[in-house]
C-alpha cells in the first residue's frame, strides 16, 4: 500500500521530534499513583469486608438469642457467620490475585481474559452478597417469629386470623425487597462504574478477534 | 538498592522515551492527553520494572507494556478526534520539508489511522516501527498467520476510508 509506505517515511522522519522529558520529570512521574481500575476494586472490596466485620462486632444479638433458650440456633447462626467470613475472605483473595494477574507485561490477549475474569468475580461477589442479605433476612424473621417467646401472643393471633397472616407476610416480603433494592443501588454505585470501565476496556480488546 | 533500581529505570526510560511519545501520538489528541497517557505508561512501566529480567531489550519490553497500557488500562475521555484537534496535534511534530501533495496525503493517512480501533492502531504502530510479524504476534498474543491476516484487513480498511 503506497500510502502506508508514505506514512512510514513520515513517521520515521518525525520519530525523534518530540519534546524530551527530563530525568527529573520522570522521577516525579513514577511517584505518582496509577489510575488503574482493578486496584480500586481490590480496595473497595477490602473496605467492604472490614465494614461488615466491624459492624458485626457492634451489633450484638447474643443476648436476644440466649433469651430464646435454643442453643442449636445460636450454633447455626455462628456457623453461618463464620461461613460468611470465609467466603468474604476468599473473594478478597481472588480480587488480589486478579489484581496481580492484570499485568501489562503479558500478551494483550491474555490481558483480555484477565479483565473478563475480574469482571466476573465482581459480579459473583455482588450476587453472593445480595443473596446472603435475602437469606439472612428470611432466617431472622423466621427465628424471631417461631422461637422468640415475646412473639407468642402475636403468633396465636395470626394463626387464628388468615387475613392478618397474609398481611404480615406481605409486609415482611416488602421489607426484604426494599433492603435488597437499597443494597443493589449501593453495589451499583460502588462497583457499577468500575465494571463499566472494565467492560469498555474489554470491548476494545475484543476487537483483537475481529 | 531500590535507589539504584530507580536510577537505572529513569536513565533507560529517558533514553527510550520516544517509543512512548509515538504511542501517545497515535492514541491521544492534544497536549494534555498526550502527557496524561505518557504519565500512566511511565507508572505502569515502573510498576512492572522489578519483573523486568533483562532477557529482552528494555525497548522491546517498553513496547509491550506501553501498548497494553494504551489499549487497556488507560481510558480516554473522548473516543473520536475532531479535525481541529487533529490540526493542533500536528504542532507536536516538526514540519521538515515541503511537498504539498505528499504532505496532504500523509495528513489524510494520519486521519484514517485515527479512525481505527485501539487494536488496529497497535498493529499499524508496530508496522510503522518495522516490527516483524513474529514480534507483533507475540505482543498481542495471537498467531503469526493471524497477525498477517489482520494487517491485510487493516490495509483494506484504510483504503476504504481514503477512497469511500
Amino acid at each position: 500500500m503506497k500510502e502506508l509506505d508514505l506514512l512510514k517515511k513520515d513517521w520515521k522522519k518525525n520519530s525523534d521530534s518530540f519534546e524530551q522529558i527530563s530525568e527529573n520529570e520522570i522521577y516525579k512521574m513514577i511517584h505518582k499513583k496509577s489510575s488503574s481500575i482493578v486496584k480500586w476494586i481490590l480496595i473497595i472490596s477490602i473496605l467492604e469486608f472490614s465494614f461488615w466485620t466491624f459492624s458485626n462486632l457492634f451489633i450484638n444479638t447474643d443476648e436476644l438469642l440466649r433469651k430464646m433458650n435454643h442453643p442449636e440456633i445460636v450454633l447455626a447462626l455462628d456457623l453461618l457467620t463464620y461461613f460468611n467470613y470465609i467466603v468474604g475472605l476468599i473473594f478478597v483473595i481472588i480480587f488480589y490475585k486478579n489484581y496481580k494477574t492484570i499485568s501489562t507485561t503479558i500478551a494483550t490477549k491474555n490481558l483480555m481474559s484477565a479483565i473478563l475474569r475480574t469482571r466476573k468475580t465482581v459480579q459473583y461477589y455482588v450476587w453472593y452478597n445480595l443473596g446472603m442479605i435475602v437469606i439472612i433476612s428470611i432466617l431472622s424473621y423466621f427465628i424471631a417469629f417461631v422461637y422468640n417467646p415475646d412473639m407468642a401472643f402475636l403468633r396465636e393471633k395470626l394463626a387464628a386470623d388468615g387475613k392478618a397472616m397474609f398481611f404480615t407476610v406481605g409486609i415482611l416480603i416488602l421489607i426484604i425487597l426494599g433492603l435488597l433494592g437499597i443494597f443493589w443501588c449501593i453495589y451499583r454505585l460502588l462497583y457499577g462504574t468500575l465494571l463499566r470501565r472494565l467492560y469498555a476496556n474489554y470491548k476494545e480488546l475484543k476487537k483483537i478477534d475481529f | 538498592m531500590s535507589e539504584n533500581l530507580e536510577q537505572s529505570f529513569v536513565a533507560q526510560l529517558k533514553a527510550n522515551q520516544n517509543i512512548i511519545h509515538k504511542i501517545c501520538r497515535l492514541y491521544t489528541a492534544g497536549e494534555d492527553a498526550h502527557k496524561d497517557l505518557f504519565q500512566e505508561i511511565t507508572i505502569q512501566l515502573w510498576k512492572a520494572y522489578p519483573k523486568f529480567r533483562g532477557d529482552s531489550k528494555f525497548s522491546t519490553w517498553t513496547y509491550r507494556v506501553a501498548l497494553n497500557t494504551a489499549i487497556t488500562l488507560y481510558r480516554k475521555t473522548k473516543r473520536t478526534i475532531s479535525t481541529i484537534e487533529y490540526e493542533s496535534h500536528q504542532h507536536f511534530v516538526k514540519d521538515v520539508d515541503y511537498n504539498y501533495e505528499e504532505e496532504e496525503q500523509i495528513k489524510l493517512m494520519y486521519k484514517a489511522v485515527y479512525q481505527l480501533n485501539d487494536i488496529e492502531k497497535a498493529l499499524v504502530f508496530m508496522y510503522l516501527e518495522d516490527k516483524d510479524y513474529q514480534e507483533i504476534a507475540e505482543t498481542l498474543g495471537i498467531s503469526e498467520v493471524n497477525a498477517r491476516v489482520k494487517m491485510n484487513r487493516i490495509k483494506g480498511k484504510l483504503k476504504k476510508i481514503l477512497n469511500p
